[in-house]
Parts: C-alpha cells; structure tokens; sequence
C-alpha cells in the first residue's frame, strides 16, 4: 500500500521535474525572464543534484553516509577538464612528442632537477583523454573503479557507519592534498582552466593530435593560407584555431549543456528509481534496517553495499563531467571535505530516502546559496554574504533536529491535505 | 654630550640594558669624524667591540657613505645619518638628518634638521677602512651580549665568505673559560672551517687544510661535509705538482674519507634521532587533540565533529588572555601562559556544555545525525570568530618557548616541543585520574556501559552526560591552548589541520578505550616522521604522501582489526 503510494509519487515528481526543467525554464530563458547566466547556474546546480540523488541512494537507503562524494565528482571532473584543455584554444606549447601542453600545465609544470622549460612533456595520462568518448568513459569508469576497490576493502572487512564516514573523509582530504601538489601534473591548486571549445571534430574522430592535424593539413592543402596564427609553422597551434567545435561561451552551447544536464538528471532518478522499487532495493533497505539478520538469510551485504557505492559515485563522476564545460574551470577547491559535507546537508535538507527529496535539497539549497552570498539590504538590517556559514550551520542543526524528513515532508503534507480536501469535497458532487 | 637632541624618551628594553654603552659608543662615532687615520681605525675596533646589534646598519650606512659629520656652529662633531636629499621651489639641496643609531629623526629644536647639502662634511670611510668597516659589521655579533646573536655571529664567520679577520676573537672566545661551552664548541669548528677553506695567512697549504679537516672531524663537525669536496679536488689538481710525495697524497685522501664516514655517521645518527623525536613529539600532539574527542566520541559516541571547533575556541582564549595580560615579544609576560591554561579549559567547557543542551542531548542515539548537526555548529562557531577577530590573529608564545635543549651535539628539543609533550602527559594521567579514580569517574563509566541500570540506582545520568560532555570539550580546549605554542591560530584552524586526525586516533586506538588513544596517537605521530623522510631514489616522500601512505595502512589495517587496537570485548562489543 505504501510502496504503490510511492510509486504514484515518484511518477507525480518524474514528470513535474521533466515539465519544469525541459519545458518551462527554457521557455522562461526565450521569452527573457532568465538570463544565460542564470541557465548556467540552473545547469550547474542540477549536476549537483546528481550528486545529491547518488547519496541519497547510499545514504538514505543503504544507510552508508559516505563524505567523501565530491572526490568522485572531481575524478569525472577532472577528466573532462584534461579533455577541455587538451583542446583549450591557441595558447599553449608543442612538446617533442608533437602533443600541445596547455597553457595551465604548462605554468605550473613540475620541472625535474636539470630540466629546462624545453623538456616538458604532456605526461601519458593525459593522452586518453583527447578523445571525447573515452574521457566520458574513462570519467565514469576511474571513479567507479576507485569505488570498487575501496568499497570491496571496507565493506568486506564490516566497517560500519561512523567509522566509514570518517575513513572516507579522511580519504577525502588525502585526495585534496594531492590533487593540490604540482608534481601530480593536475596543474596544482590553479587546477585546470583556460577552457575554450567543446567536441571539436578532431576529439571525436581521432585519438592523438598528431593525427587531427595531420588529417587537417592534408584535407586543407592548397586552400589558401592555412598558418593561421602566422608564426611561420603550419602545426597544431593552427589545427586547434582551425578545427572550431562548440565555443564553451556561446548561449546555445550553455542551454544545450543545461538540457543535457537536465536530461542526464531524469536518466539519474530513473535508475535510482528502478533501483529502489527492484527487490534489489528492498534488500538495499534491509541492510539499513537489520544487517545482521539479512547476513543470517544467507546474503552477503557487502556486495550490495559496494554495489550502492559504485553507483554513487558514478552518478558523482557524471555530474563531474556536466559541470565543467559550464563552470570553465575546475580547481582542487572542490574536493575540500566541506564540498562533500555539504552533499550531505543537500539530501538531509530535501529529505533523507526519498529521491525527490535529494533533489529538491540540492536545488533550494544551492538558490539560497545563490541569493544569500550576496548582499541585501532589508532597511533594518542588512545581510552581509559572511552571514552565509552562520545560516548553512544553523540550517544544519535545524534540519537534523526539527526536520528529521526533510523538506519534501512538508511537501508532501501539502499535497495530502489537498487531496484530502478533494477527497471530501468528491462525494458531495 | 648635550649636542645628541634625538628623541631619547623612546627606549625599548635592549636599550636600557645597553644604556652604559651608548654613551661610549656616541664617543667613538665622533672620532670617525677625525683626520687621523688611526684613530678612525681605532674607532671602528672600539665601536665593533661594543657589540650593539643597532651597529649592524650603521656601519653598512657607513661604508655607502651614508654618515656624515655636521659640525655645529661651536664647531662640535655631530654624526649624523643622511639617506636621501630633497629639493625645494629654487633647486636647493638639502638633506634630512637621522640619528645614526635609532634611525629617528634627528631634532633640533624639536624639528627635524634639514641643512643644506654644503653643510655635511663627508666622512665615509677610504678603501683601506672600508674593508675593515664592512668586516666589523660581523664582528660585531662576536662581542653582543646576546648569547642567539654571539652564536650566529660565531657560525658566520666559518661560512663562506669567510672572516679571517675574526680569527683571532675566534680564539679568544674558544680560550674564554666564561663562554658558553656551545659557543666555544663553534668557535673552534669555525676556525678550522676557515683553515679548510684555506683563506688564513700561512695556513694555506694543503697539509694545513688537511689537518684542519681531521680536527673538525674530532668535533663531528656537519658544517664540513659540504667542505670536503672543494678540498679533495684540491689535491687531485695538486697531484701533478711535486709538492708531496705520492704516499702523503695518499695518506691525505685516505685520512679525507676517514672524517667523510665519521661525520656522515653522525650525521645520520643525528638524522634518525631527530626524526624519532619529531615523531614523539607528533605523537604527543595527536594524543592531545584527540584526548578530547575520545571522550565526547569514544565514551559518549557523540560524533563531534565540532571538536576541532572546541580547540579553536581554547586557542582563542589563550589569545584573549595575552591580550588582557599585554604580552608580546618586547615586552614578555611570560606567566600569562600559566592563566591562560585552565582558563581555555573552561571556556571550551561551557561552550560545550551550551552544545549539549542545545544539540547533543537531542542525539543521542542518532549518531550519525549527531556528525551533521556538530559540524553545523562547528560552522556557525567558526563563521561567528572570524567575524568577531577577522582571519589571522598573532599569537606570542611565551618568550621561553625559543630555543631549545641541546641534548647530544647537533640534537636540539625545542624547548615548545617539550613543553607539548608534558602536557600531553599530564592531560592523559589527568583524565585517567578522573576517569579511574574518582567518583565522578565510576558515575561516567556506569553510565555509559548501562545507562538504564546507573539510572535505575539513582545516578543523575543526565547530569553525567552533560558534565562528560564538558569535560571532553574543556581537553579540546587545553588542546588548543598547546597548539598556539606551535602553530598558527585562524578560525578555521579545526577543520583544517585537526579533525580528520583526530577522529584516525580515536578510530584506531579502538572507539571506548583511552588508553588506545595513546598508543594509537604515539604510533601513528612515529610512523608519519619516518616515513616522510624516505627517499626513494631522487623521490622524497613528504607530507603529503605520507599522509597517503599513512592512510592507506590504516585502512589496511582496519581490515586487521575492524574495531581498532583495543576493541570493547565480550557484551559491550555488541553496543554500537
């Protein structure tokens, strides 16, 4: 009964949010209610809601809280980003391999002792990711291995609860730490920038600069002059000028990203859903519930709880890759343990175990965000953006004391009185 | 002596104590203004002697030629400090004047003196005198009071660019029964250096050097080892020559790689002992930050993740009370540190008893929506100093905590580091003390090992409750107040450098038991300082790695033993 009442639900909440986010905010953007910008923004924050989802699973229904979700959106991230770089506008130079160092690697490159600024390579792994489907796989595929791994050691030997959230958050900081050095050739704390196109022909076609631009200099042989930025060598510099993909700032590009993110959303809830009203996730359910009398049934929780894990941050990862071609840039500030906590606050404020919930927590909080980090004067009082923390802690604890449920309880009491009023008024007709 | 008006009325405290010299150092400056050769010369040795540090500029100034005499109209030597001309409305020059020792204007009738540029005799010093001018500048340090400046005054001279100058005050100061037995150790590993680097007159013979190398050996001197190389391709360039015979090269470079081995092992020997050392030392820290959090934690299961907060507010105390004591580093008021301790205990007390009543209590049984509730709180009290005190606050440890204890040649304790590690001590057999011995104690342990039975016979288990909060959260405090001694105070200094540790102690000494706390935190703080300064080929690990390799054992070793070193055994292991 209850289970049929959620499933209503989670229909009513799927095609609401696919009205909402395909049709009406585009429709706001083209009748100029809502700037490029702010479709930027809504982008940006529906990726988080990706990642919010993905806790969600793992939080609310596994009953794992793992803290350390935003070093699996950074993995995904940073593969799109090495992917954007490689193909990040003219500046930048020719190593002797014939691949193009970018312009932020390049700064900050790792010189060994006795090097000079001629020796600097594009390090190996960079290279896969020239290519746009493999960094998309290799995006969603590292941080799902990573999972694997670390999940199979930790779950399989009964860390639990506490002591996991703290383990992963300790991971969490050991990953910032390195992420920020310069000798990992991830450009350190500047991180990755300098973004310029999006699936340029050459990314998706080819698997090494060397051959795009060998392909492009032959197809363009004798059509005029095609050293196009006139220093005298026809070569990769004029290739990556020359082969124009998406510009990253045109404002069909950014809705375009909006409505994949949007679309990429949808197809995020619609796994979760399939995973949680599968009799997969009722087993999922029961480990949160009752572990050790599943274990006694003669199952093993440990494979379902890596598997929740995989998931969770694979869903990270994706996010990870929508969100860099809309933000430009990605920088180690994003792994902080505060980033994950904060994933964390999203599902705990939208509502904890239920998929709605995690997405709705993920976008009131990031607009509140949005609006309360900047200045406003209310005539009696005026909110300085330093008040932001003080509001976020405050809203932590109100949450986990007086809203054990979340926000979406709240809406959901709405909808019940509702249809309790139309329920009583029904006879009467 | 009237004719010195400068502002006398602001004298710092090194001043004082110097106050006999500078009559006499003001007697010699003036007779730099002589036309005597050998009396300016004088003068420099006599103002070098004094060993006033403030000397240290004014001879550079004089060797620029920055010093002149301005005779007064009686005809009286004034020396004074020119650094740059100004021009007025009809192109005159004129140049303002500053005292030459202070720096501070110099005054005539309460007004800076601005003469013209004629007026200035110049007195900078010719290229004889120059050398020796720039030569004192270090010399100066050999004759300071202070020991720290004596010291490094002693190590300059030794490293290259040498000071051959100083050889004889070197010998001196090593002959001087009254010196500190360091800084004579220096001064003889100084001489030979200079021997070494072959710059002393009649010394300069490869045999000398030799010579000089095998006694810095005896003294086990690390200053060499960068000194053996120049040397030995020394003699492999003399050995074309027929200044010695072949055996005595090759006594030369056999005795050269004798003193390599001795001091390179003692060089390591130095090397592994100072890193067991930091690593003890590390280990105290941990054991500190997280004593804290194994009680609030370990014993009550609260994930207090605004711990790290709790110590920040106990590092803000000890602000406050140097503050309210006016201690800084010119004027030490070093028992201020004293006050500040149970001080910082109860401030963090009460606020972690506020955090009880109006968050804890309500999570008892939930803890992991305890871990999101702190935090906020741990937020909101890091948002709220940052506005109150803004982002970096300057902390003065008491003046003693400079230095260190030599205790093995080259071995140095920071004197902060052992401090922490008293500390450390204490705070442990003081939480055992109440937790083991006390009545208050025996309640905390009744409670939480069967809180309805300790109810059930009349114990107020939530006053325990609040009171173990309280206690736990007044450690953190202490915590905090030790770490200002070695660290930087920001506000959000918990969330940066102490919580992520802290909670890895508790969880792997074993969530419960105190006593895992300590050799968890002892363990983990060695482990880090040996590993970090591995080397794996031209690969030094560092913090950072070792941070990752140290997290990676620890989970390696979680598989090990899931529940930490000293796992609640029998019925309590079933208690979450």
């Amino acid at each position: 009964m209850i289970e049929e009442e959620k499933i209503i639900k989670s229909k009513r909440i799927f095609s609401f949010l696919c009205i909402l986010g395909l049709v009406v905010v585009p429709a706001m953007y083209y009748l100029g209610v809502l700037s490029i910008g702010d479709i930027n923004m809504l982008g940006r924050f529906i990726t988080f809601a990706i990642v919010a989802l993905g806790l969600d699973l793992l939080w609310g229904y596994v009953g794992i809280l793992s803290l350390c979700q935003f070093t699996f959106f950074c993995l995904g991230a940073y593969a799109m980003g090495i992917h954007l770089a490689h193909h990040g506008g003219p500046e930048g130079i020719i190593d002797s391999n014939g691949w193009k160092i970018p312009a932020c690697l390049f700064v900050v490159y790792p010189y060994e002792v006795g090097e000079s600024s001629g020796d600097a390579l594009v390090p190996g792994f960079w290279k896969p990711f020239w290519n746009l489907p493999i960094t998309i796989f290799l995006g969603l595929l590292i941080p799902g291995l990573v999972s694997l791994i670390l999940g199979y050691f930790v779950f399989k030997s009964k860390v639990r609860g506490v002591y996991f959230a703290i383990l992963t958050q300790a991971i969490a900081v050991a990953a910032w730490l390195v992420f920020c050095r310069n000798d990992v050739k991830l450009c350190g704390t500047n991180g990755l920038t300098r973004f310029d196109v999006i699936a340029p022909h050459g990314s998706i076609f080819t698997l090494n600069p060397v051959d795009a631009t060998q392909g492009w200099i032959e197809s363009n042989t004798g059509a005029g002059n095609i050293d196009l930025n006139k220093d005298g060598a026809i070569d990769q510099l004029d290739y990556s000028i020359a082969d124009v993909g998406y510009s990253l700032s045109a404002p069909e590009v950014q809705v375009s990203l909006y409505i994949i993110s949007v679309l990429c959303l949808l197809g995020a809830y619609l796994l979760c859903r399939w995973i949680v009203i599968s009799r997969l996730g009722k087993v999922l359910v029961a480990i949160r519930d009752d572990e050790p009398t599943l274990s006694f049934f003669g199952y093993k929780p440990y494979t379902f709880k890596i598997f929740a894990f995989c998931v969770a941050a694979m869903l990270a990862a994706l996010a990870g890759l929508l969100y860099v071609p809309q933000m430009k840039i990605v920088t180690p500030s994003n792994m902080e343990a505060v980033r994950s906590v904060l994933v964390v606050v999203w599902v705990a404020v939208g509502g904890r175990g239920s998929l709605g919930g995690a997405i709705l927590g993920a976008l009131s909080v990031n607009l509140i965000y949005n609006y309360l980090t900047s200045e406003h004067n209310y005539g009696f009082f005026t909110w300085s953006p330093d008040y932001w923390p003080i509001f976020l802690g405050i809203m932590f604890v109100v949450v986990v004391l007086f809203l054990p449920n979340g926000l979406i309880e709240l809406v959901d009491r709405f909808i019940k009185k509702k249809s309790d009023i139309k329920n009583m008024s029904e006879p009467s007709n | 002596m009237v004719f010195f008006t400068g502002p006398n009325g602001h004298l710092c405290g090194s001043e004082n104590a110097n106050g006999l010299n500078k009559d006499k150092i003001l007697e010699d400056m003036k007779k730099l203004a002589s036309e005597d050769k050998k009396i300016v010369t004088q003068a420099v040795k006599d103002l070098a002697k004094s060993g006033d540090i403030r000397l240290e500029s004014f001879f550079e100034m004089y060797r620029q030629g920055s010093i002149y005499n301005w005779p007064s109209k009686s005809g009286e030597v004034r020396i004074v400090l020119n650094e740059e001309t100004l021009m007025d409305d009809d192109f005159n020059e004129f140049a303002p004047l500053l005292h030459p020792l202070s720096k501070e204007p110099f005054l005539i009738n309460g007004e800076q003196a601005k003469p013209g540029l004629f007026e200035l005799e110049d007195i900078s010093p010719g290229r004889k005198l120059r050398s020796l001018v720039n030569s004192s500048k270090f010399l100066l340090r050999l004759f300071s009071p202070d020991l720290e400046t004596r010291l490094s005054g002693v190590k300059k001279c030794g490293d290259p660019p040498f000071l051959p100058d100083a050889l004889s005050n070197l010998e001196e100061i090593s002959n001087n029964k009254n010196e500190d037995a360091k800084v004579r150790h220096t001064a003889k590993e100084s001489m030979e250096l200079m021997i070494l680097g072959g710059v002393v007159e009649g010394k300069k013979s490869i045999k000398d050097r030799v010579l000089a190398l095998e006694k810095l050996g005896n003294l086990k001197s690390l200053r060499a080892l960068a000194r053996i190389d120049p040397l030995e391709s020394a003699i492999t360039a003399l050995s074309t020559f027929k200044d010695y015979s072949k055996t005595e090269i090759k006594n030369f470079k056999k005795s050269i790689s004798s003193v390599r081995t001795k001091i390179e092992g003692h060089k390591e020997k130095v090397k592994w002992s100072g890193n067991l050392f930091r690593g003890f030392s590390y280990g105290s820290v941990l054991i500190l930050i997280a004593l804290g959090l194994a009680i609030t934690f370990g014993l009550m299961g609260v994930i207090n993740m605004a711990h790290g907060e709790l110590m920040m507010i106990g590092a803000y105390t000890t602000y406050e009370v140097q503050l309210m004591f006016g201690h800084s580093p010119d004027n030490p008021v070093n028992h201020y540190y004293l006050f500040a301790l149970p001080l910082a205990f109860c401030t963090a007390a009460v606020v972690g008893l506020i955090i009880e009543a109006l968050v804890v209590r309500h999570l008892y049984n939930r803890p992991l929506e305890s871990l999101l509730a702190t935090w906020g709180v741990g937020l909101f009290l890091i948002q709220v100093i940052r506005i109150i005190y803004g982002d970096n606050i300057g902390v003065n440890s008491p003046t003693w905590a400079r230095g260190g204890y030599e205790i093995y040649q080259d071995i140095v304790l920071p004197y902060a580091r052992l401090y922490l590690l008293g500390l450390s001590i204490s705070c442990v057999c003081f939480v055992y003390f109440i937790i083991r011995k006390t009545r208050f104690g025996m309640l905390i342990r009744a409670t939480m090992q069967n809180r309805d039975m300790a109810n059930s016979l009349g114990v107020r288990t939530r006053k325990i409750d609040r009171l173990t909060f309280a206690l736990g959260s007044g450690i953190a405090g202490v915590a905090g107040y030790g770490w200002t001694i070695i660290g930087g105070v920001t506000p959000d200094m918990g969330q940066t450098n102490f919580i992520v540790d802290s909670f890895l102690v508790v969880v792997t000494g074993g969530v419960g038991e105190l006593i895992g706390v300590v050799y968890s935190g002892l363990g983990i703080g060695i482990l880090t300082k040996l590993i970090e300064p591995l080397e794996i080929g031209t690969f030094t690990i560092g913090p950072v790695w070792g941070k990752v390799i140290l997290l990676a054992l620890i989970v390696a070793f979680i598989q090990y033993r899931p529940s930490g070193l000293f796992a609640p055994k029998g019925r309590l292991a079933d208690k979450k």
